[in-house]
């Protein structure tokens, strides 16, 4: 026997391994570098042992085992590529084949279809079955959500994930035996929060989601790991381009953060990018101003202001807001201020799934680097200060989906600075008589750092590309800025800046984009031990 | 290790071990020189007078594309992009949308191809599994303009 009761001792593929009790064979043989197919098994959901397909031979039954349910136990010995094993494989997959279409050159799966590599990778390279396919239904299930019964191997991922994720149980399996099927009750469609999810899990192409149904091929399509803007959670998510531009969001696996999923709010929240009204050109009193003449005119207004308000929102990444605490601190006077959209709902989920109730992604990253009243005290004052008429230049930054402009109140405060620099990403009120209306980038196009609810520093990196948008960014423009007011020789990536933010502030200090990596650090765990009185609020 | 033991002897005789003064060089030789004397005497013309005389492609020659249709003049695509992912010229542009017919889901809305930039080396007729897209003996092919090179779904389904 082993030492302790934690670890067991057990052979894999004839080598003699040692993991922890409990986990099950498959768990433990990925440990080692051995991967067993599946179709059935997720490790975000309950184990189901249907599909069959991790099928290995053990020296302790009969039969092959499953072994995404087996447990590893002393003395076990297991072997994935014994003529057992491969045999075992190689019959599931031509079971799994009998009904299949095998219409991949239609199907929006293929290229990323589980039952495709599996059946490149175990599977025979033809079938012996004459008979006829079964043909099963067809047909929507939801709002958002398609059905082909055809391509269905009832692997139940879906269903699980409704009953134990989003906890509304909306989808069942119908029927018997090969007629088994996936279907909604009649007069109960999925449209639950999270219901995009099953169209990721689905490890065929019998859900497909019906927005990105024919769009594109994914393996033509570029990712970028990014975090989604929608609310203060920060999902992580893969942002998906065909030519620069946007076609599908998916989630990103972060067991800190938002496991294997993300709500359908962010997932199908990216239209604003493509909005007949989102600005694409700076323009300087109604005239249009070349990109590169862009910072330059603001240079101009700047440097001609008596007392400035810079007017920030919870979008900007912490690089951009340094940027602008620092172009502040250098004229001399003036305040900053930040203004939040409207709260939403918050919901929860079983699964332990949470959308936040803040629609904005970097509340607490902004308070970290301007302060902590930046959104409550300071703001009341710019506010008082603007309906007085004592704000001779107002710099307003109304990025995010940005339809609703900076929230009513303050899409009429606006109008009464002097003179108005907006950056804004939608054309509307805001714009409207503006001196200097600079486009900005939105959520999803953004390079930088945003600190989310639980205060947990995450990179987001932007899906942006020279054909779908030709305006530089504002970390771009307000660094040429410092440029013109002799601050800085030459602009740096949001990684530079980030330095620069680091040295410069306590909750930041210890952290760097190469730091927080793919998947971010809470802000509180940093590399070398420093004071814990963080922030500067 | 059995492999590590084989002695060389052991080997098979092949092409690259054949020894030097065993390999019959002179004979092909000749016979490859002779071949070429008896054209030179025969005297017969071996090229063609072309605009006016035209030569028929062997079979299997790769010209100009065209698309094909069904038993009920339906585009047989079915718009899986495996022709232009196949394409090491990527001169395939395609956008899907849904057929409008029960029993196919999928055509294509736009399917142009840059014949100037094609190397017709005939990847997309080999990757396509609906036997839609196919090239032509047709070596004829200049045109007036550049335009005119990019040939369009109605255009590619007329030839």
């Amino acid at each position: 026997m082993s030492d302790s009761n934690s670890t067991v001792r057990w052979t894999l593929n004839g080598t003699e391994v040692e993991n922890e009790a409990g986990m099950t064979i498959m768990e433990a043989a990925k440990v080692h570098g051995v991967d067993i197919p599946q179709f059935c098994y997720h490790p975000g959901l309950s184990i189901a042992g249907n599909c069959r397909i991790c099928m290995v031979e053990s020296n302790r039954s009969p039969k092959p085992v499953i072994s995404c349910s087996e447990r590893i136990a002393e003395g076990l010995e297991i072997k994935t590529q014994s003529e057992v094993a491969v045999d075992a494989r190689n019959s599931v997959m031509e079971f799994q084949l009998i009904n299949h279409p095998l219409d991949c050159p239609v199907c929006d799966k293929a290229g990323e279809c589980v039952l495709q590599d599996h059946s490149y990778e175990h599977g025979p390279d033809r079938s012996r079955f004459v008979e006829d396919k079964n043909i099963r239904h067809t047909k929507e299930l939801g709002p958002t959500i398609d059905i082909w019964g055809n391509r269905c191997i009832v692997c139940t991922r879906c269903v699980r994930f409704c009953d134990e994720i989003s906890g509304t149980g909306e989808l069942c399996v119908v029927e018997r035996g090969d007629r088994s099927v996936v279907d909604v009750f009649p007069g109960v469609p999925i449209d639950n929060s999270l219901a995009g999810n099953t169209v990721d899990i689905c490890p065929v192409g019998a859900l497909i989601s019906s927005d990105f149904k024919y769009e594109a091929r994914v393996w033509n399509m570029d990712k970028t790991s990014s975090v989604c803007g929608g609310c203060s959670r920060g999902c992580n998510v893969e942002v998906e381009t065909l030519d620069g531009f946007v076609k599908r969001l998916t989630p990103r696996e972060n067991l800190d953060v938002n496991d294997w999923w993300m709500c359908d709010h962010g997932r199908y929240g990216w239209r604003h990018l493509y909005a007949d009204s989102r600005l694409e050109g700076a323009q300087h009193d109604g005239q249009a101003v070349s990109p590169t003449g862009t910072s330059g005119a603001l240079h101009q207004l700047l440097s001609s202001s008596s007392s400035t308000a810079f007017l920030v929102d919870p979008f900007m990444t912490c690089e951009e807001l340094h940027l602008v605490r620092s172009i502040a601190n250098s004229l001399g006077g003036s305040t900053i201020a930040g203004w939040l959209p409207a709260a939403g709902t918050e919901e929860n989920f079983p699964g332990g799934f949470k959308i936040s109730a803040d629609k904005h992604p970097n509340r607490k990253g902004a308070e970290h680097v301007l302060g902590g009243d930046l959104f409550t005290t300071s703001a009341d004052q710019l506010k008082s200060a603007l309906s007085n008429g004592s704000i001779d230049t107002l710099v307003a930054f109304v990025g995010g989906d940005g339809f609703e402009g900076a929230g009513g109140e303050w899409n009429d405060l606006i109008s009464k600075a002097g003179k108005r620099i907006v950056f804004a990403t939608q054309q509307g009120s805001w714009c409207e008589g503006a001196d200097l209306v600079i486009p900005a980038t939105a959520p999803l196009e953004k390079e930088g750092v945003w600190v989310n609810e639980d205060d947990r520093a995450q990179r987001t990196r932007s899906c942006r590309s020279l054909t779908s948008n030709h305006f530089p960014s504002e970390l771009v423009v307000l660094q040429e800025l410092q440029v013109h007011m002799e601050q800085r020789n030459r602009p740096l990536s949001a990684a530079g800046i980030f330095r620069e933010l680091s040295e410069a502030s306590d909750a930041f200090s210890g952290h760097s984009h190469s730091s927080l990596g793919d998947s971010g650090s809470p802000l509180s765990q940093r590399p070398a031990a420093m004071s814990s009185e963080g922030g500067q609020s | 290790m059995a492999n590590h033991e084989e002695t060389p002897e052991e080997k098979p005789e092949t092409a690259t071990t054949v020894p030097r003064e065993k390999a019959a060089f002179g004979m092909p030789l000749i016979k490859g020189l002779a071949n070429t004397l008896s054209h030179i005497l025969r005297n017969e013309p071996n090229t063609i007078h072309y605009p006016a005389e035209k030569r028929t492609p062997f079979p299997g020659y790769r010209g100009e594309h065209r698309l094909k249709r069904d038993e009920l003049g339906r585009e047989k695509c079915v718009a899986c992009f495996l022709c232009s992912t196949a394409c090491p010229a990527h001169c395939i542009e395609i956008v899907a949308e849904e057929a409008p017919w029960g029993d196919r889901e999928k055509r294509p809305r736009l399917f142009n191809i840059d014949m100037m930039r094609c190397i017709y080396c005939g990847m997309c007729e080999e990757a396509c599994p609906c036997d839609a897209i196919e090239l032509t003996p047709v070596y004829n092919i200049p045109s007036r303009s550049r335009g005119e090179k990019i040939y369009n779904k109605e255009k590619l389904l007329s030839l």
